[in-house]
């Protein structure tokens, strides 16, 4: 399945709520505390409207709308917990109505710019695990519901819930204000809300099944955060850098898989099929980025797709100006992940004997020289300088070491057809 | 990520379990079930009743066929197992390692096929 129309949010209700549901959030907080409680009030608000508004139309001013409810629910919540408590009471009658109904006219936009980031901020807290960062960003900043991410991770409601509820009490337990972090803290949680839109991204755009037609494709929701998060920092390279990786590798996808779901490598991909509107985005994007500097991995990244994107096909792809990138990100962010995918660019600059001895120096990791990646790269390689036996054996033990079932198939495809052609 | 843990055992090696532990060894693994279903990593955790309840079903023309066994006489088999979504291969390794039984004997952790790819 590469593309699921149903799975869009074409729904104008739906797009709206999903819109408003970080501010809403943002307001709610910001008034009463209580980031976890808040949370689900707000949950519930937007499931209200989500119910009523399709129906009834859409009020006037939507987001007072979602604050009232969402602050009722949270006022009740309030009082249920604390029954004995007369403390709320007051709060609300100090609340006054109007507040609750409109923004105040005299709202600084900047406050509310803050308030959305200090959400996502909050979100992408450095104590949760990578799935619970997730999972939170996508209820309480994507407005998406626990069913639906639920059903895009492929585990129970109830496991899920019980992610997101863990998270928020990690949260509360950690006392970090609802506020934004200020000086090198800032880079280095803006650096992990970027990783995890980045995970988001690559979750729906490597997967190629789901259960669930309705859930919302993931990789489409990270574009859409990443595009939001843009509005709010538009003079950030590596937010522009990371919007345009994203948009150059979602050009692909209608040419990555065959209609039976197998995968097709880069280099045999159909480039008729690829989504040229967002090539264009995307090469605009980085391009008018790049020379302002300083100069990050997801630009970097994003910079390799375009060159990727704008070849004809694979022979006429500026291969040295690849390897000059990769050289560039190896310095900026070295990984192993970088390195096998230089060797590739330095086989197809200098050679494959070249690539292959490069890969040598990532043997004596002992985790690496097993992997299925490198067993695969190393494949790929030995195929392109003829040793057919070599390239086999690589492929054959790549596709018993990868838990990804249509690599898996892929890899045993590739080693059958160097046995026996 | 998705992983699966086996534990494996046979008749003599659960009644080598003395019957007045057998509280404390139930309630160890009661608490390993709470603490990893409350994180959101644990999706589930079963386990299998005795060998001489499980049967052999077969298929012909169309119409299923029950027989006893298997027969797995001293061999050891699948005790329980657990199913974990978890960020990585060294966490699922430290919830396996964190099993109560995992004192005793080895789990396995095998890694659950998935439909994501990367790019080729």
């Amino acid at each position: 399945m590469t593309a699921r129309p149903a799975g869009r949010t074409d729904h104008p209700v739906e797009s709206l709520l999903r819109e408003l549901a970080p501010q809403v959030l943002a307001a709610v907080v910001r008034r009463y505390g209580q980031f976890d409680t808040a949370e689900d009030a707000v949950q519930e608000a937007l499931i209200a409207a989500a119910e009523q508004w399709p129906r009834d139309g859409v009020p006037d001013n939507p987001r007072g709308w979602l604050v009232t409810v969402a602050s009722r629910r949270l006022v009740d919540e309030m009082r249920s917990e604390h029954a004995r408590r007369r403390r709320e009471d007051a709060l609300v009658a100090a609340t006054p109505a109007s507040e609750l109904l409109a923004r105040p006219a005299d709202a600084e936009p900047v406050a509310d710019r803050d308030d959305s980031l200090s959400l996502l901020f909050l979100c992408c807290h450095p104590a949760l695990s990578a799935p619970s960062q997730i999972a939170l960003t996508l209820r309480a900043v994507g407005g998406l519901t626990t069913a639906q991410i639920a059903a895009a991770f492929l585990v129970p409601e109830t496991t899920m819930a019980q992610r997101i509820s863990r998270a928020k009490q990690t949260i509360r337990a950690s006392g970090v204000p609802f506020a934004m972090p200020a000086g090198p803290d800032r880079a280095e949680r803006l650096r992990s809300v970027l990783h995890v839109l980045y995970l988001i991204f690559n979750e729906g755009y490597t997967a190629t099944t789901g259960p669930n037609l309705t859930s919302p494709l993931l990789s489409d929701e990270a574009i859409r955060l990443t595009r939001w998060l843009r509005r709010l920092l538009p003079d950030d390279p590596e937010v522009a850098g990371l919007l345009a990786l994203m948009l150059l590798t979602d050009a692909r996808r209608p040419a990555r898989t065959r209609p039976d779901g197998s995968l097709v490598p880069l280099a045999e991909q159909d480039r008729g099929k690829w989504d040229r509107q967002r090539i264009a985005e995307g090469v605009a994007l980085i391009t008018e980025t790049l020379p302002r500097g300083p100069v990050g991995p997801y630009q970097l990244q994003a910079a390799i797709a375009a060159v990727h994107d704008e070849a004809e096909d694979v022979d006429s792809t500026d291969w040295p100006q690849i390897l000059a990138l990769y050289d560039l990100l190896e310095k900026v962010a070295p990984s192993p992940a970088v390195t096998l995918n230089r060797a590739v660019a330095v086989a197809k600059v200098h050679g494959p004997a070249a690539g292959l001895d490069l890969l040598a120096t990532l043997e004596s990791d002992r985790r690496m020289a097993n992997h299925h990646r490198l067993l695969a790269t190393r494949a790929h390689l030995l195929a392109e300088s003829g040793d057919r036996a070599g390239a086999a054996a690589n492929y054959r033990a790549a596709a018993s070491r990868t838990a990804s079932l249509p690599e898996r198939r892929y890899l045993a495809a590739r080693a059958a057809e160097l046995t026996t052609g | 990520m998705k992983y699966l843990l086996l534990i494996y055992g046979n008749q003599e090696k659960w009644d080598s379990v003395r019957a007045e532990d057998w509280p404390k060894v139930v309630a160890e693994q009661e608490a390993f079930n709470k603490r990893y279903r409350d994180t959101g990593e644990l999706i589930g955790a079963y386990g299998l009743s005795d060998a001489p309840t499980a049967r052999l079903v077969r298929q012909k023309d169309g119409v299923p066929v029950v027989t006893d066994g298997p027969y797995l006489e001293t061999r050891e088999y699948i005790g329980s197992f657990y199913l974990l979504d978890v960020e990585s291969e060294q966490r699922a390794y430290e919830i396996a390692a964190d099993m109560p039984w995992a004192r005793r004997d080895p789990v396995e952790v095998w890694p659950i096929m998935h439909e994501s790819a990367a790019d080729l």
